[in-house]
């Protein structure tokens, strides 16, 4: 019992660790071995993993895609293309969480060769050398939403091709209120009628909790010039030494915060659990969302609207981060031909784009694709159109700095506990000590 | 058992067993770790000699544990503590070498105003499509047609040329064209294949079919050791330090790829001088013990009264009652956390709405620890309630009845003759359980996530165990980094070592008793 149980006591200490970081060195040998005598056949249907671990790696073809569940199916149709027209396997895994799977299957020479994900995962994926460029032909590229194509770089060089831009923007609900309020006094005016006339519990839902969200806090911040996290160097790209949380125009940006936080517009109990339910049961008149809550309101039978954020006084109109969802090739891809041939060749091309927007419904970052889509689809309209503002997230490593101490000083703000200078100014030197650090 | 049957098995399970070592060690092999194939060779051979023979005998009942209790539990406390004297971490993965290849390799940027050819691949004629020199044949964009090796870009005669539409020669004569697997399988090749230009840039494939002229911005000088930017005017120059390439003008610049080095005791050092950190460790120390030492008392307990309440042979409809007691401990902890942080929300949760407060339980320090306390009092007293049943059912009628007779009252039974025996029995799960709620990691990352954070200090929340601390640090943090997050669990671990041998002492003492 003494042994068993004091190794227990330190197996539960080092597991977490263990987990992630035990496995070989060197990667296997590349397994083509079979390149004359296989025939070309596809799987049908993306491969599912058991429970949340990361999808073990197919050895035997010829293409190994990560991706969420979500997309697999509109990959998979057209990986089968592709293994159709080149006469190769392909094969598309479902892996729960791609980013860090793909950081620690990499690690160990066990990772995919192409996977999908946020354009925000790029510096860290460069800083771990675990994607490759990709080199798309400027006429090509020029076909794509400049804002899309600039995402996917990361010091000037090019990692990947984009297929859709998400953003948040105001949803309302079209029973309460006809038409979507301008600026953020008139969004609180018209809601805190709505509560004094009973119709509404509160004034707006917007993600908070009690940690915060830096990403739903930031437009508040962007609406004010010179507001926002970082600066930007002599490139363009976002600069890690300069960060501008405390600037005076972030500062206008977190007193807005403190006022609404006062009148109880926002609230740190507000968070992703509850958020599309106070929308959706029409306690709020207002939320502060994305395409991904779209379905769930529709499905709960409410005559929902999109509209850009509203403008805030003294400022100008808040501009939400712009998310970019790619398509990238691993850098120690086993299969590095067949891998940027597929991304290069298939995700540029129309109808591909067009099958990944009908699984999420977000704006494709195509020109054609979009144009297609938002002359039937208003709500893609008016999701691009709430966006059009909008700067991509920064991908540089360093926001990774950002997310807890920045969201934190916003929820300290709105519950009241500390002013924006003074918490906005902690933060700040958080930020820094942390990028120092890293 | 026939005396035959059981050496037939005997020998199939020592065939089976050295089979999967020389398995293991055949993966190793291919993996190049030559120390750990000596190591399986080693395990595999005492396998052998310890079951083949009759010599040996108490090692025969040892081996099998032994051997587990390397693999799965010193094995890992030795990786760890070797990874906490690194700067093992997220930049700083790979070696050197390694780092200098990848920031040359990811330099390249395509030459302004080049063609972007057309591309097949392919290799002399009866050459081995295998090994042989690749050769690029490429159509520009005029539909001039050229061969590329790493000679440089020569003219190819029209001639018995076949073109695709877009340009993409199918056929040349004199040269075998690779299909999209042969040229796939060298992959590797082809991306150290480069045809040079006349300017310094070379001609790089991009999959199968297309080509670009293309020139690495950054330069490498292993004499100097630094590392040259020819992008920016005038040139930058990065030499590294600390682990990173650094920009010598500009030490705030860095390039993205840094390397693994040892740090020595540097992870420790910080653990114990940085003044956030000494002071954030402590008091996360102090709430960790109290959160296990009174999960462990109040489930203990609360377990305990009920299973002695559940034991009184009046009681009609035991098992009932005991089904549903059990529910809480059989639903899984993910569902029963969140469906608890709803209740605990100040606005819309059932706690505050039936109780009439306005308590900001998951905002506060102590309200998110009381919270935390509530939920896991729920959650764990099930478990003692199974076990204290158990135990309970075991203690023989006849010693209570010896009390009574006695004249022990109720009370007096329970504290001198149920205690002490209940205790032998669950005194050792009792230290599990500390153990256990000591590195209690799903309950509070799904309750609290460690917060709610203080001040400017996003590090360290205020319901933090050391172990979802160490989780931030490592995967979730700021700059996630292995090797000082394994500095932390090495000293959780001796700390947790330490605290469980006086109560192992104290559990053989039970144990005395019997």
């Amino acid at each position: 019992m003494h042994k068993r149980a004091l190794g227990a006591v330190a197996v539960t200490g080092v597991a977490a660790l263990a987990l992630s970081a035990c496995g070989g060195s060197s990667p296997t040998t590349p397994s083509n071995t079979a390149a004359g005598t296989a025939k070309a056949t596809t799987t049908g249907v993306p491969e599912t993993p058991s429970g949340t671990a990361a999808p073990v790696r197919d050895a035997n073809v010829d293409l190994v895609i990560w991706t969420d569940a979500d997309r697999s199916a509109a990959v998979q149709k057209y990986a089968d293309e592709f293994a159709a027209e080149n006469g190769v396997t392909v094969k598309v895994q479902i892996s729960t969480d791609t980013r860090q799977q793909f950081k620690d299957a990499t690690k160990v020479g066990k990772g995919p060769d192409v996977i999908v994900g946020a354009h925000d995962w790029l510096g860290e994926l460069v800083q771990n050398s675990t994607v490759a460029p990709v080199n798309l032909a400027s006429d090509v590229s020029a076909k794509f939403l400049p804002k899309a194509i600039e995402a996917t770089k990361f010091n000037g060089q090019s990692y990947g091709v984009p297929y859709a831009v998400e953003n948040i923007g105001l949803m309302y609900n079209k029973d309460l209120v006809p038409n979507p309020p301008k600026t953020m006094d008139e969004l609180v005016a018209t809601g805190e009628k709505l509560v004094k006339e009973g119709k509404a519990k509160q004034v707006l839902s917007q993600f908070v909790s009690k940690v915060g969200n830096a990403y739903f806090a930031y437009p508040y911040l962007s609406a004010f010039e010179g507001g926002g996290i970082f600066g930007t160097n002599a490139q363009g790209g976002y600069d890690p030494n300069k960060v501008i949380v405390d600037s005076p125009g972030s500062v206008k940006g977190g007193e807005v915060l403190a006022d609404l936080g006062k009148k109880k517009v926002l609230s740190t109990n507000v968070d992703d659990t509850n958020q599309d339910a106070l929308f959706d049961s029409k306690a709020a008149p207002f939320m502060i969302s994305g395409p991904w809550s779209v379905a769930k309101a529709k499905e709960a039978g409410i005559n929902y609207g999109i509209a850009p954020l509203p403008s805030l006084e003294g400022g100008g109109p808040m501009k939400p981060f712009l998310g970019v969802q790619m398509f990238y090739v691993s850098s120690k891809a086993k299969n590095a031909a067949l891998a940027q041939e597929f991304v290069t060749n298939y995700i540029p091309r129309k109808d591909v784009q067009l099958a990944l927007f009908e699984v999420g419904k977000r704006p494709p970052a195509l020109k054609e694709a979009y144009d297609e889509v938002s002359a039937t689809d208003p709500d893609v309209k008016a999701w691009y159109e709430a966006g059009v503002d909008g700067a991509p997230m920064p991908n540089i490593p360093a926001m990774n700095s950002v997310w807890g101490p920045f969201g934190q000083a916003t929820a300290d703000i709105i519950a009241g506990k500390a002013g924006a200078q003074a918490r906005l100014d902690a933060a700040a030197k958080e930020i820094e000590a942390n990028i120092a650090k890293g | 058992m026939t005396k035959p049957l059981a050496l037939a098995i005997k020998w199939v399970l020592i065939a089976a067993a050295v089979a999967g070592a020389f398995v293991i060690a055949t993966k190793l092999a291919e993996a190049g770790n030559t120390l750990a194939v000596v190591l399986a060779g080693v395990v595999g051979l005492g396998i052998l000699a310890i079951y083949a023979t009759r010599r040996a005998v108490p090692l025969k009942y040892l081996a099998p544990g032994v051997l587990l209790m390397i693999l799965f539990q010193l094995w890992p406390v030795v990786y760890t503590a070797n990874l906490s004297f690194t700067n093992y971490g997220d930049g700083h993965l790979y070696s050197k070498e390694e780092s200098v290849s990848d920031i040359i390799a990811q330099s390249v940027r395509e030459v302004p105003g080049t063609p972007r050819y057309k591309m097949s691949v392919a290799v002399k004629e009866r050459a081995s499509v295998e090994t042989a020199d690749l050769i690029l044949l490429l159509t520009n964009p005029e539909g001039a047609t050229f061969t590329g090796d790493p000679s440089g870009l020569k003219p190819l005669a029209p001639e018995g040329v076949t073109k695709a539409p877009s340009g993409k020669i199918l056929s040349a004569p004199g040269y075998t064209l690779l299909t999209a697997r042969q040229v796939n399988a060298r992959s590797a090749d082809l991306s150290a294949l480069a045809v040079p230009t006349s300017d310094g840039g070379g001609i790089k494939p991009v999959g199968l079919s297309e080509a670009f002229e293309g020139k690495p911005t950054m330069s490498y000088d292993a004499a100097s050791d630094r590392i040259t930017d020819s992008s920016t005017t005038p040139p930058t120059v990065y030499a590294p330090a600390d682990a990173r390439w650094t920009n010598v003008a500009d030490p705030s610049q860095t390039l993205p790829q840094g390397w693994k080095e040892g740090v020595g005791l540097a992870n420790y050092t910080r653990i114990f001088t940085d003044p956030t950190l000494r002071e954030g460790f402590v008091s996360i120390f102090v709430w960790n013990l109290f959160f296990a030492i009174f999960s462990v008392l109040s489930t203990f307990l609360l377990g305990m009264l009920i299973a002695l309440l559940f034991n009184d042979p009046r009681l009609r409809g035991k098992g009932i009652y005991r089904s549903l007691l059990i529910l809480p401990y059989a639903l899984p902890i993910f569902v029963t956390a969140l469906v608890w942080k709803g209740m605990f929300n100040q606005d819309y949760g059932i706690i505050n709405q039936l109780t009439g407060l306005n308590v900001d339980w998951l905002g506060t320090s102590l309200g998110a620890k009381t919270a935390i306390l509530i939920t896991n009092l729920w959650l764990g007293f099930p478990y003692m309630f199974i076990v204290c049943t158990g135990a309970l059912q075991s203690i023989p009628q006849d010693v209570r009845e010896a009390a009574t007779i006695d004249g022990a009252n109720a009370f007096r039974t329970l504290r001198s003759i149920i205690m002490p025996l209940l205790l032998v029995a669950v005194g050792p799960l009792l230290l599990a359980s500390f153990a256990f709620n000591f590195n209690n990691f799903g309950l509070i990352y799904l309750l609290t996530k460690g917060g709610p954070f203080n001040g400017a200090d996003t590090s360290i929340g205020s319901s933090d165990l050391l172990i979802t601390y160490a989780y931030r640090l490592a995967f979730s943090g700021s700059a996630p980094n292995y090797g000082f997050a394994a500095a932390v669990s090495v000293i959780i671990f001796i700390l947790v070592a330490l605290m469980s041998i006086p109560g192992f002492r104290r559990t053989k003492a039970l144990e005395e008793i019997n």
